[in-house]
């Protein structure tokens, strides 16, 4: 079947859009500074190849358009949806992530994490037509109902732009913790919902929480926020029609990071699902109600569930599994009997639910992480984000279609096959997670885990970031593994993914993968590097304080040996550990080893009692504020 | 405390000095309705420390909580256990734009958004003390008066800083009172005046008072009435500044001072926990009751509750001194008074012992001028 659709989307690659992808690459127009450049350069033996990476899409109101966005190629690609070919690409800002179109299609809206701004592209012309600066690491987006104002989620600056679109100007942020994500404006224009990546910052004791923010949309001010225990990685949001009930279904994902890792042998570590979100209305309850569903089987997990969408009249839904490259298709009536026959206290941990009512699991490209279905209600559309392809489904049947090809190299590099395995969770016992899945964005899920050792809540450590780790060995906190070699091969095999592992090629191209991740652009750094009258303060203090001693500049801030800053708790079994690299610092909270310390500050007001982690107790609270506008800036 | 050092002449000079000098005798409209929220009708504490309007939601924040007003009822008790940083709640500032509370409170500061809080400490943050005593929002800086000094918190990059005795003029750290002008920003500062912030220009100023602690005005425009400033109030109307202290009232429109002590003025008491004002109505929270001045005319009209009848007395002192009185069956819930604030032309009055409601009564004002300009 494979074959057959590649031929089909070779077929329809249309003449302008090879001449587009061909004058792009003989112009040499792919930006500098993006993976891109960073993953051809780096890794050894590496084709040098131009993936797109489409991550969202969305059809045109008529349903006749698909326009796709493609984050590594920072281009639009619009697709015929009869024909499905391409009909036209258009150049965006740095590291495109979503996609709004305005409601009477005219307009698309794209948002730019790495540029923090929003194209205005015409539809029709397919160019540029504005450029709106937004917040830090802009993402998920939607417009209103009239189409006048455009809400952005920033997932960097933890805020939600309002953007009036009249004027092009910035109204106003509202706060969303944390890492903002996915935003959906309500059937009836009255609210958007946000979603979060990460979850709120708690105690390294404490499960996680994650916030689901409600704006109305007349006050454009946050109406609700929704708080969901025990869960991280809120997703997409898909809203079932009124007529069946009008509640929301979020993916996420669940996972029982206070329990040793080690019992990923027996199952029920990381588990994916859904919230079901009932709204509050007018008269009722005071608050909306949530109640949490397992997608995966007992035997078998279905990591990274990211897309989500209900056929128009609502009788199903479709989630994506990122991590294990499939579709759920949920029917929507068994759900509802689930929901009503096992209580909202039992359900979030039943692995018996999915069975009920997930009525097909389809197999997809790489990383699925959205799903669209058509305005008619007659196809479901996949963005396979690793394969630079499309999976068309047929509704109500429910079968794959085709797949669409959507220009990328044909050839898969080392550091594409390492991405694609660094998003595989089959790697893993019983396909319970990917190493995306707790590293989305190959960045942090912000909370602790009970890694290697057996007893429950020993060495408990705080994940880390995986941007710009290059040169940063050795690894762990505890610092024992030498290289990423190491740290990907047998540990993974055997403390958490209780399998077989990668074989010797897929651990050296896993490998090169994760040595390619680029850091993201410093928000706190002005872009002529100068730094602001408190970040030279700070950067005086530092030098001063003797902090280069173990955090030197001229390795990304770190010695790269263990050290003991006393900062080891109850449970841990020794106080050495990896002196972290310090860039982007800002991005990475919780902070410490053990994610206890859940701001820069809390590092030395609170866990520093003994001077032991630099001699700070002789510092007053403005040298503190300007030390860390200074660490900022790394 | 230097009560008895005063020189009456020097008092009659002050009188002559801040008559408004279109004084007209007339009468302002009287508050002679009055609901009071208190421990009996669903307050959680007694006292009452300030009061924010939203719409038609009234915010009050007490000893021992933050409470919510809808439609005369007290709908939501919120304090600790609900998130909130600390159950004393010193000060409240809606931003307009997003609809978030900032509240102040004597264990740090918290937001609350779409009901829930984020709580911000000197641990966590850049918080210079967890004593806090005012916010205030001006576009998207958070401005927090704190016993160690005055934050600036910008809320797009997070960046706190700290200004203190250490890097502006002030003579103590301790700060009371922040009021969002119009380029400017004042905050009151106990024992150090009232110090001035120009946004554009990035710098400090300082308005103390000249003659040291002396609670005396020697001669016109000598300025600020006492350094101890308890609270402070910008009139967008008037473009004028309204400082509170513990020794009279001042305000400052950029050129003149006008300082008020109750010894020749309808000034409840020189103790003034703060003030607001807007056109030509200056109110003072006083520890004897709430007295109101109409700058304009130079008539002052004070309520307070009659500790004998239980009932309401409001005390009208013209601008050639002549004072009536007359008696409302209802009144504020306490003489002494922290807070207040405007709802329409509705008023909302923090005191010791619950929050007051003063409803405007359209329809009586004219009988109710009348009676009062009769003595009735």
């Amino acid at each position: 079947m494979k074959e057959a659709s590649q031929k089909r989307t070779i077929r329809s690659m249309t003449l302008p859009t090879l001449l587009a992808t061909a004058s792009v690459i003989a112009m040499g127009l792919w930006p500098a500074g993006t993976s891109k450049a960073q993953v051809s350069g780096t890794a050894t033996g590496a084709v040098a190849s131009n993936y797109l990476t489409p991550t969202e899409a969305k059809f045109s109101p008529d349903g006749a358009k698909l326009y796709v966005v493609c984050e590594d190629d920072d281009s639009v690609l619009v697709v015929d949806a009869r024909t499905q070919r391409t009909l036209g690409r258009v150049k965006v800002g740095h590291k495109p992530r979503g996609l709004a179109v305005s409601p009477d299609g005219k307009s698309l809206y794209v948002a730019n994490e790495w540029s923090d701004t929003v194209s205005v592209v015409d539809a029709a012309a397919l160019r540029v037509r504005q450029t709106l600066p937004t917040g830090w690491g802009p993402v998920g987006l939607t417009t209103d109902k009239p189409g006048k104002t455009l809400y952005v989620a920033n997932s960097i600056g933890n805020d939600i732009s309002v953007l009036d679109l009249a004027t092009g100007t910035e109204l106003k942020r509202l706060v969303s913790l944390r890492s903002p994500h996915y935003v959906e404006l309500s059937r009836d224009g009255r609210q958007v919902f946000v979603t979060n990546l990460l979850p709120h910052l708690v105690s390294p004791d404490e499960s996680p929480v994650s916030e689901f923010v409600i704006i109305d949309t007349q006050k454009q001010t946050v109406a609700e926020r929704i708080l969901i225990p025990g869960v991280l990685e809120l997703r997409h949001i898909a809203e079932a029609p009124a007529a069946q009930g009008g509640y929301l279904l979020v993916p996420l994902m669940r996972p029982k990071n206070l329990n040793p890792l080690i019992q990923v042998a027996n199952g029920w570590i990381l588990t994916h699902g859904m919230a079901i979100v009932r709204l509050a209305k007018p008269g009722g309850a005071a608050r909306s109600e949530v109640t949490q569903i397992l997608l995966d089987d007992m035997d078998y997990y279905y990591a990274g569930a990211d897309g989500a969408a209900f056929t128009p009249d609502g009788r199903y839904a479709l989630v994506t599994h990122a991590d294990a490259a499939m579709v759920s298709v949920i029917d929507t009536g068994l759900l509802r009997k689930r929901l009503q026959s096992v209580s909202t206290g039992e359900l979030p941990n039943r692995l018996d639910s999915a069975r009920e009512f997930v009525v097909r699991r389809l197999q997809t490209e790489s990383n699925p992480t959205d799903v669209e279905v058509s305005p008619d209600g007659r196809t479901a559309v996949v963005v396979n984000r690793l394969d630079d392809s499309l999976t068309v489904l047929s509704i109500p049947g429910f079968q794959v279609r085709s797949r669409i090809d959507l220009g990328g190299p044909k050839e898969v590099s080392v550091l594409r096959h390492g991405q694609q395995l660094f998003h595989d969770a089959k790697f893993c016992f019983q396909g319970q997670f990917a190493c995306a899945t707790c590293h989305p964005d190959d960045h942090i899920d912000g909370v602790a885990w009970n890694l290697e050792t057996p007893q429950l809540g020993r060495d408990r450590v705080a994940n880390r970031t995986l941007r710009g780790i290059a040169e940063t060995a050795p690894y762990k906190w505890n610092g024992h593994n030498p290289d990423l070699e190491t740290q990907c091969g047998p540990r993974i095999a055997k403390f958490l993914f209780h399998s077989e592992g990668f074989n010797a090629k897929q651990l050296a191209d896993l490998v090169s993968f994760i040595k390619s991740i680029p850091l993201p652009p410093n928000r706190h750094l002005a872009e002529d590097r100068q730094l602001t009258p408190a970040q030279e303060r700070g950067r005086n203090i530092f030098f001063q304080k003797a902090c280069d001693t173990c955090h030197p500049p001229a390795t990304h801030y770190t010695a790269r040996i263990s050290s003991d800053v006393g900062t080891a708790a109850k449970y841990d079994t020794s106080g050495l550990f990896d002196i972290p690299q310090l860039d982007r610092i800002y991005e990475k909270p919780p902070y410490l080893h053990n994610g206890e310390a859940q701001s820069l500050e809390e590092i030395w007001t609170i866990y520093n009692p003994t001077d032991k982690h630099g001699v700070t107790s002789d510092m007053t609270k403005e040298q503190l504020n300007d030390l860390i506008e200074f660490l900022k800036s790394l | 405390m230097k009560s008895g050092q005063r020189n009456h002449w020097l008092g009659c000079l002050v009188g002559l000095l801040c008559i408004a000098p279109t004084a007209l005798a007339q009468t302002p409209a009287l508050y002679t309705k009055w609901e009071n929220f208190t421990t009996a009708n669903g307050m959680p504490d007694a006292k009452v420390f300030c009061v924010a309007i939203d719409g038609d939601r009234v915010w009050a924040g007490t000893e021992n909580g933050l409470v919510l007003i809808e439609n005369s009822k007290v709908v939501k008790v919120l304090g600790t256990a609900d998130g909130l940083v600390n159950r004393v709640v010193t000060g409240i500032a809606i931003d307009k734009k997003t609809g978030d509370l900032w509240l102040a409170t004597f264990g740090g500061v918290s937001r609350y958004s779409g009901g829930t809080f984020e709580n911000f400490t000197s641990l966590r943050t850049g918080l210079a003390n967890d004593i806090v005593y005012a916010v205030a929002i001006q576009d998207d800086i958070l401005w927090v008066a704190t016993t160690a000094g005055i934050n600036k918190l910008n809320l797009r990059t997070g960046e706190w800083s700290i200004v203190s005795e250490r890097t502006a003029p002030m003579h103590e750290p301790w700060s009371y009172g922040i009021a969002v002008g119009e380029g400017k920003v004042y905050f009151a500062v106990w024992g150090g005046g009232v110090l001035e912030y120009d946004i554009a220009g990035d710098y400090w100023k300082p308005y103390t008072d000249p003659d040291g602690e002396m609670e005396l005005v020697l001669f016109k425009n000598q300025g600020l009435i006492h350094i101890i400033v308890s609270n402070i109030s910008y009139n967008h109307d008037t473009k004028m500044f309204w400082a509170s202290t513990y020794f009279g009232m001042s305000g400052y429109d950029g050129h003149n001072w006008y300082n008020y002590l109750s010894m020749d003025s309808g000034l409840a008491s020189d103790f003034i926990n703060a003030t607001q004002t807007r056109g030509d109505d200056v109110w003072a929270c006083t520890d004897k009751g709430l007295s109101y001045l109409n700058f304009k005319t130079n008539t002052w009209v004070t309520y307070r509750p009659n500790q004998k009848t239980g009932h309401g007395e409001i005390v009208i002192t013209g601008p050639d001194k002549k004072v009536t009185t007359r008696e409302t069956p209802t009144t504020l819930a306490h003489n002494y008074i922290l807070n207040m604030t405007f709802q329409g032309d509705d008023i909302w009055v923090a005191t010791a012992a619950g929050l007051s409601h003063g409803m405007h009564e359209s329809h009586k004002e004219g009988k109710t001028n009348e009676q009062a300009r009769n003595g009735r």
